[in-house]
């Protein structure tokens, strides 16, 4: 199965952030409703299973 | 076209009253509210059309999609798990760090102040920590959390730790039955969860959570050697351990915050780099990016900082360590130095004052989409709101001098251009205030946003001394502090600042209704209209009552058990609260907290203690009416009366139009007014007076009505007064019932004056009729009149200026009149989402035309 690393979606959290954890990652996807475009972001790790948003980089 | 206001004689002359605006002259009345909305710039038009609105009318939602979410739930339960073993206060810490750390965060379009506390801005969180009854409330409504069966789960998992379950045990069955009946009292918060909190954003802004983690972390330094100083004294040296505790608790509360915000920063410059295209809203990203990356871990040097931190804190405060209703800050207060930075000496983040009207207009769209999980109930007695969001301005400075400056400007030209129902803002009226101000807040109040509501600015200072002096630690507020005050919610008035303000509801708030009390004391305590129960102790039937103060004790018995019973239960919910629902973020943000090692829910510096009579004049105008005609004239027996009441009054019509007729609240009516006073004062106030709550003070009356006087009306059966039952109670606090009042707005003002002992505040809502206050007079006519209501030392005023016309036409086509907005009591709505029956609460309020004896009591001067 495919892993959140490999999601265009996956921006790895940097070292110096004080959430840093090792393999971690901001999940960040674009959703749009009646209302409008807004951005969510959530953590996950580069082995975390894939969603079904999955985008390969 | 317009109606215009006729015209009057007056000191020989004859007064016309063309608008001020002669452009208005064409628009017809029935749609003048519909041409008043001009948000300030083309980006608040978009936010505005956009804005996810989370009120709810009638118990509903309006907006399609709102619903909870599961995501805190889940979150929470986790933490609380993951921490077994751990001091209490360390476990909310953790679970604060949890919900921070892990959960989704969030940013929109167009936004520049950024931030939400749920998975999707369409949701609101659910705390089932507080009330198990709450969240069960969801899991069986069309909001359910998803997936439901865990949501049902996380439930039942928190049901023996919830406050809930925690303090019912200390209640009597029957006790706990009598208060889930909301009849003649509110539930126990303990039940609903519903809070209230003023956090001192002041701290964050000033000093930066860095510093306030370095001042906890010296502390516990301090401490640690104090423990282990020789000889050891265990009766002095163990006080340190619960100290270290939470400090460290805010240590961890803080450094979760700040890098929940550095999340925000990196998403804002995720979206920029990769998803944006549009180079100046990429620019706008870089800058959002940059303030969170330093605030609220630094100190704010400039507004957009401010905006910035303030919302954060907001967000931990009220939505995420724990629900608080409320938006309570002096929020020119807070704002002005970073103002003054930004927009006056341009040392940092410079902008004009233009630019700050548009934040405003930001950050008040941001409130009307900031969900809250209330219960059904809640958001029932709320209809059109969201949730009570409230802020303060003007007053007096420390030194005395005029509170109001140029932030207090923008902020109600921000109010006025955007036209939102919330929040809604209190005005501190004070003789001292600038004229250019007071123009703004008359602007407002004009335009029919039911806001500013005013509170007389002495009044409330004097107020923060007296409840001084019952400080337990004796740091109550200082003569100087005492300027320091907001609106905790919408009418009573609590310290704000760095330290000493109102950290939970268990203070202040909730209500009791007198009108029901009346109903129960002529029925030996038994609610015969709607619980069919017992509610009281047996105090007699109304045909034993040989006099009227026969009748009074019996009231006085009644409603001294409520009092008792509905404060002993805001204080076990305290005790517990300091036992299992510390709230570290907020201890770490509070002075008194860091400098004492105490958590916040246990510490109180100054007493606030107050309880709500909701209903006040039904009873008020029911006892005078009785007394007159049973008592005093003898013209009916009290058997007549109680069998025309048990029959709603039918077949005895000609009886009811003698109570309906009898002298009325209101009217500078010697014989109603002496009996009204008395009653406010000693015995509404005089028997609160006696309960002492958790913090060591008496406990106050605030007569208010948010919009229980319709639902508590509806359960309160046919009354003396001539009311039929089922009809709504009164709307204020110390409002005259609708349409009751006759002889004109100063009459009001004269009969309100009289109640002054044992009063904590009072709400009275006027409506002033449209065509004189939009004349080339309007201003005028209204500063006299708030300066005589101020003479006079009354505590309170707000205004509905909206014509019966337009209302009507809302009713016939509420989709032509989306911008029409009302004064309920304590918050203002879209008229088009309250349902009929309270609409009908607002037409049927008297509207107040001024005359020349009010000119004349008014001392004012016209021109021609
Ligand atoms: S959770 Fe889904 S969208 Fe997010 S990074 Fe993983 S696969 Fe991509």
């Amino acid at each position: 199965m495919a892993t959140c690393g490999e999601c265009t979606f996956f921006f790895r959290v940097p070292e110096n952030a004080d959430d840093f954890e090792p393999d971690k990652g901001d999940c960040v996807t674009e959703k749009r409703d009646e209302k409008g475009t807004y951005w969510l972001s959530r953590p996950v790790f580069v082995s975390t299973d894939s969603c079904t948003q999955f985008q390969k980089k | 076209m317009a109606t215009m206001a006729p015209a009057v004689e007056y000191k020989g002359k004859v007064i016309d009253f063309p608008f001020e605006n002669p452009e208005e002259e064409k628009i017809p009345d029935d749609e003048l509210h519909e041409h008043l909305a001009k948000p300030s710039t083309e980006r608040t038009k978009r936010l505005k059309a956009r804005c996810r609105w989370k009120h709810a009318s009638a118990g509903e939602f309006v907006e399609h999609g709102v619903r909870a979410g599961i995501e805190r739930m889940r979150l929470v339960t986790e933490a609380h798990k993951a921490s077994r073993g751990k001091p209490e206060v360390t476990r909310r810490a953790l679970i604060l760090e949890r919900c921070l750390n892990k959960g989704t965060i969030c940013l929109q379009t167009d936004e520049k102040i950024i931030g939400y506390h749920a998975e999707d801005p369409n949701y609101f969180p659910l705390y089932p920590e507080l009330s198990y009854m709450n969240v069960k409330d969801y899991l069986m409504s069309d909001y359910s959390p998803q997936p439901e069966a865990e949501a049902e789960a996380i439930n039942d998992y928190w049901k023996p730790y919830s406050l809930q379950a925690k303090c019912e045990q200390y209640f009597d069955p029957i006790d706990l039955t009598r208060m889930y009946q909301v009849s003649t009292m509110e539930a126990p918060t303990f039940a609903h969860g519903y809070n209230s909190i003023i956090p001192p954003y002041e701290t964050v802004l000033e000093d930066g959570l860095l510093k306030r983690i370095k001042m906890a972390e010296e502390h516990i330094k301090e401490a640690k050697a104090e423990l282990a100083k020789e000889p050891w004294d265990g009766s002095k040296q163990l006080s340190w351990i619960p100290k270290i505790d939470n400090w460290q608790a805010m240590v961890i509360a803080d450094k979760a915050v700040i890098a929940w915000a550095r999340r925000y920063a990196r998403l804002c410059k995720i979206v920029a780099e990769n998803f944006e295209s549009d180079p100046d809203r990429k620019k706008e990203l870089m800058e959002m990016a940059e303030i969170s990356n330093r605030v609220p871990a630094e100190p704010c040097k400039g507004l957009k900082d401010a905006f910035q931190a303030k919302w954060y804190t907001f967000l931990v405060c009220h939505g995420i360590e724990r629900y608080a209703s409320g938006f309570a800050h002096k929020e020119d207060k807070v704002l002005y130095p970073y103002y003054k930075a930004s927009v006056i000496d341009k040392t940092f983040q410079p902008m004009t004052h233009a630019d700050v009207v548009e934040y405003v207009e930001m950050e008040r769209l941001k409130i009307s989409e900031h969900g809250a999980g209330k219960s059904r109930g809640y958001r029932e007695i709320f209809p059109g709101s969201n949730d009570l969001f409230i802020l303060t301005l003007g007053g007096t400075n420390r030194d005395g001098s005029d509170g109001c400056n140029d932030m207090t400007d923008a902020i109600l030209e921000g109010a006025r251009n955007i036209r939102t129902t919330e929040p809604s803002i209190v005005f501190r009226y004070s003789k001292k205030n600038r004229p250019q101000t007071l123009r703004k807040v008359f602007n407002c109040v004009r335009d029919g946003l039911g806001y500013p509501s005013i509170k007389n600015d002495d009044v409330g200072i004097e107020q923060m001394k007296y409840y001084s002096k019952f400080s337990m630690n004796n740091n109550g507020a200082t003569d100087e502090e005492a300027h320091d005050w907001c609106n905790v919610l919408c009418m009573s008035p609590g310290l704000c600042g760095r330290r000493k303000s109102q950290k939970t509801r268990s203070e202040g708030g909730s209500a009791i209704f007198p009108a029901k009390i009346l109903e129960i004391t002529l029925n030996n305590g038994y609610d015969w209209a709607y619980s069919d129960m017992q509610l009281g102790p047996e105090t007699g039937n109304a045909e034993d009552f040989k006099t009227y103060d026969d009748l009074l004790e019996a009231f006085r018995k009644q409603y001294s058990y409520v009092m008792s019973l509905v404060v002993r239960a805001k204080d076990v919910g305290r005790h517990i609260e300091t036992q299992y629902l510390q709230i570290p973020f907020v201890s770490s943000i509070d002075d008194g907290c860091m400098e004492l090692g105490e958590e916040a829910t246990h510490l109180s510096e100054q007493p606030n203690g107050w309880h709500n009579p909701i209903t006040t004049i039904v009873a008020a105008n029911s006892l005078v009416a009785m007394k007159k005609l049973i008592y005093d004239e003898k013209k009916y027996t009290m058997k007549q009366l109680m069998d025309a009441l048990k029959a709603n009054w039918e077949g005895h019509e000609e009886m009811r139009k003698d109570f309906k007729n009898a002298p009325k609240w209101g009217n500078d009516d010697d014989y109603a007014d002496t009996i009204i006073q008395s009653f406010y004062e000693d015995i509404l106030g005089g028997e609160m007076a006696k309960v002492t709550n958790y913090s060591g003070g008496p406990v106050l009356p605030v007569g208010q009505a948010v919009a229980l006087y319709m639902e508590v009306g509806s359960r309160t059966g046919p009354t003396p007064d001539g009311r039929y039952g089922g009809e709504a109670a009164d709307d204020g606090g110390i409002s005259p019932y609708f349409g009751t009042d006759t002889k004109g707005p100063t009459a009001v003002l004269k009969s309100v004056s009289k109640v002054q002992k044992n009063q904590k505040a009072n709400l009275l809502n006027q409506r002033l009729a449209v065509p004189m206050m939009r004349s080339v007079h309007g201003f005028d006519i209204w500063h006299a009149y708030m300066d005589t209501w101020h003479d006079l030392n009354v505590d309170h005023v707000q205004f509905n200026c909206v014509s019966t016309d337009e209302m009507r036409a809302a009713q016939r086509e509420p989709e032509k009149h989306r911008d029409l907005i009302v004064r309920i009591a304590g918050f203002s709505a879209r008229f088009v989402d309250i349902p009929t029956y309270g609409q009908n609460t607002i037409i049927a309020r008297n509207e107040q035309n001024f005359g020349p004896q009010d000119f004349e009591f008014m001392n004012l001067e016209l021109g021609q």
